[in-house]
């Protein structure tokens, strides 16, 4: 009878073991409850900024067909840690999740095309918007929804977890038609191509985005919703790595870095920094 | 999607056929000796021990395996801000860095365990319970110890007629692999779902998924091979 409560707990204890099996190095300082803010120093101390994301945010950062992350975000943030002389570690995060690995530790930042709402603002130290961003519709061509009011009684998909959610349920329109929350844009959309939702709702730069490469007849509806933003989301105590991070970007809009890197994927300076 | 493309996929998913067969293959390992443990423990005579076990396998196999990952996964940076934990637990959580390959794929690994060792317990418990009373009492006639009777009388015939009903949960557990993409272990659905995004397409889905059927397939053959080389009264 000891004996068998002995086994398990030995064999309970080996794999709580095995669980923890990591090294020490830099994994407290940067979690540190309290105490005074040596997010900077941190990071610096360890040489590496880690950059926490979805990988499946096209074009702000994605995975490409062999199998690297690039994006528009991945190639500022290149250049900022390449500025503060620290090596970029991608790490791909579930995004429904994204506040718990923050907060703790696993990242450093989130940096995916995040909207900027309340409830991100309260839980994050968020960075100044970097882009504008509008909530648009997207519908088949054939569709005889001409505006957002003829979307009343239909049936919209949005990506789970998303602003488009949460902005969508909290709008007039909303109330009435009926919001289908899928894992992805890109599921909303094939489902839309399938019939079985009638509109999509999501950022307008995913939208004209995935109407171009995709090449399918669909169109964009002219009214959207709401215009918002982008911005980093860092740990809220973390405030000089934020201030850090915000200055280089704030250095590189001023000298035409950012410009550059923006216009390289979306055709123009559509960056709002100051 | 074209068929060149197609190839792209196949080619990064069966890279990460690795981190998807470490998780089943260990996860294996591991809950099947511990199923056999917990089994004994559910049996065991001294109740409080018993409810305790039925206790584990109620919340193990009554709430769902992607939960069960999340909440491993963040106990220990969750834990680390807690105050008025005992200083050698506090002290053990530290030393665990959360940033490390590793801990991930421990972490995935624990909560597979821990739930497929309840499920393999359930299968154990009766494959050990259909054994006819006749069979100890024939073993205690013989003179064997308890021991010698478990492991060279009850044993044998447990395996034989636990086998189909274990293939079946080992079938399934290459298919749960898939779960652990649920805090971003890389493994083939989370390569997939991501290609996925890259090329506005579900294909890459349709390619992970024959990725687990061939996989499945094998473990069927597999386990039809087993049972036959068991069936050795017939």
């Amino acid at each position: 009878m000891l004996k068998r409560i002995l086994t398990t707990a030995v064999a309970v204890t080996m794999l709580a073991v095995s669980a923890g099996c990591g090294s020490k190095e830099d994994s407290d300082a940067k979690s540190t409850a309290s105490g005074e803010d040596n997010s900077l120093q941190a990071v610096m101390d360890s040489g590496k900024f880690v950059l926490g994301l979805d990988a499946t945010f096209k074009p702000m950062g994605y995975t490409d067909e062999n199998d690297e992350i690039v994006g528009f975000d991945i190639d500022v943030a290149e250049e900022v840690c390449k500025r503060m002389g620290v090596e970029l570690v991608k790490q791909p995060i579930n995004w429904d999740t994204k506040e718990e690995d923050l907060n703790a530790g696993r990242i450093d930042c989130i940096w995916n095309g995040m909207s900027v709402n309340p409830s991100r603002a309260e839980s994050m130290n968020l960075s100044d918007p970097y882009m504008k961003n509008e909530m648009v519709f997207v519908v088949p061509a054939d569709s005889d929804a001409k505006g957002m009011a003829d979307l009343s009684d239909k049936k919209i998909g949005v990506q789970n977890g998303s602003t488009a959610q949460t902005i969508l349920e909290e709008s007039e329109i909303g109330g009435t038609c009926s919001v289908q929350a899928l894992a992805t844009n890109i599921e909303a959309l094939q489902q839309m191509e399938l019939g079985i939702v009638d509109a999509v709702f999501l950022d307008s730069i995913v939208a004209g985005y995935e109407i171009t490469s995709s090449g399918k007849d669909y169109v964009i509806l002219p009214d959207g919703l709401q215009e918002e933003e982008y911005a980093i989301g860092f740990r809220k105590n973390d405030q000089k790595l934020r201030d850090e991070v915000q200055k280089i970007l704030g250095e590189m809009k001023a000298d035409g870095t950012l410009g550059e890197i923006s216009t390289e994927w979306f055709g123009s300076d559509v960056t709002t920094v100051k | 999607m074209s068929g060149a493309e197609i190839q792209k996929v196949f080619l990064i998913l069966l890279d990460y056929l690795v981190p998807t067969l470490k998780i089943f293959g260990f996860t294996l390992l591991y809950s099947i000796p511990l199923g056999m443990i917990v089994a004994l423990l559910k049996m065991c005579r001294f109740k409080p021990v018993s409810w305790l076990t039925n206790l584990y396998i109620l919340v193990m196999r009554g709430t769902p395996l992607m939960l069960q990952i999340i909440v491993v996964f963040y106990a220990v940076p969750m834990l680390r801000q807690q105050e008025g934990l005992p200083s050698f637990l506090m002290h053990f959580l530290e030393k665990i860095n959360i940033q490390d390959e590793n801990f991930m794929f421990n972490a995935v690994l624990v909560a597979f365990v821990l739930n497929y060792a309840a499920y393999f317990a359930e299968i154990f418990r009766g494959g050990i319970e259909a054994i006819p009373k006749g069979q100890y009492e024939a073993a205690a006639s013989l003179s064997f110890t308890k021991t010698q009777t478990f492991f060279r009388i009850i044993l044998p015939q447990v395996v034989k007629r636990v086998v189909p009903a274990s293939a079946n949960e080992v079938i399934t557990l290459i298919k749960d692999t898939s779960l652990a993409n649920v805090v971003a272990y890389e493994e083939i659905t989370l390569k997939a779902k991501q290609q996925m995004q890259n090329y506005s397409s579900l294909t890459p889905l349709f390619i992970a998924g024959a990725f687990y059927f061939v996989l499945a397939m094998i473990l069927t053959v597999i386990a039809s091979a087993v049972e036959k080389k068991l069936n050795y009264y017939k």
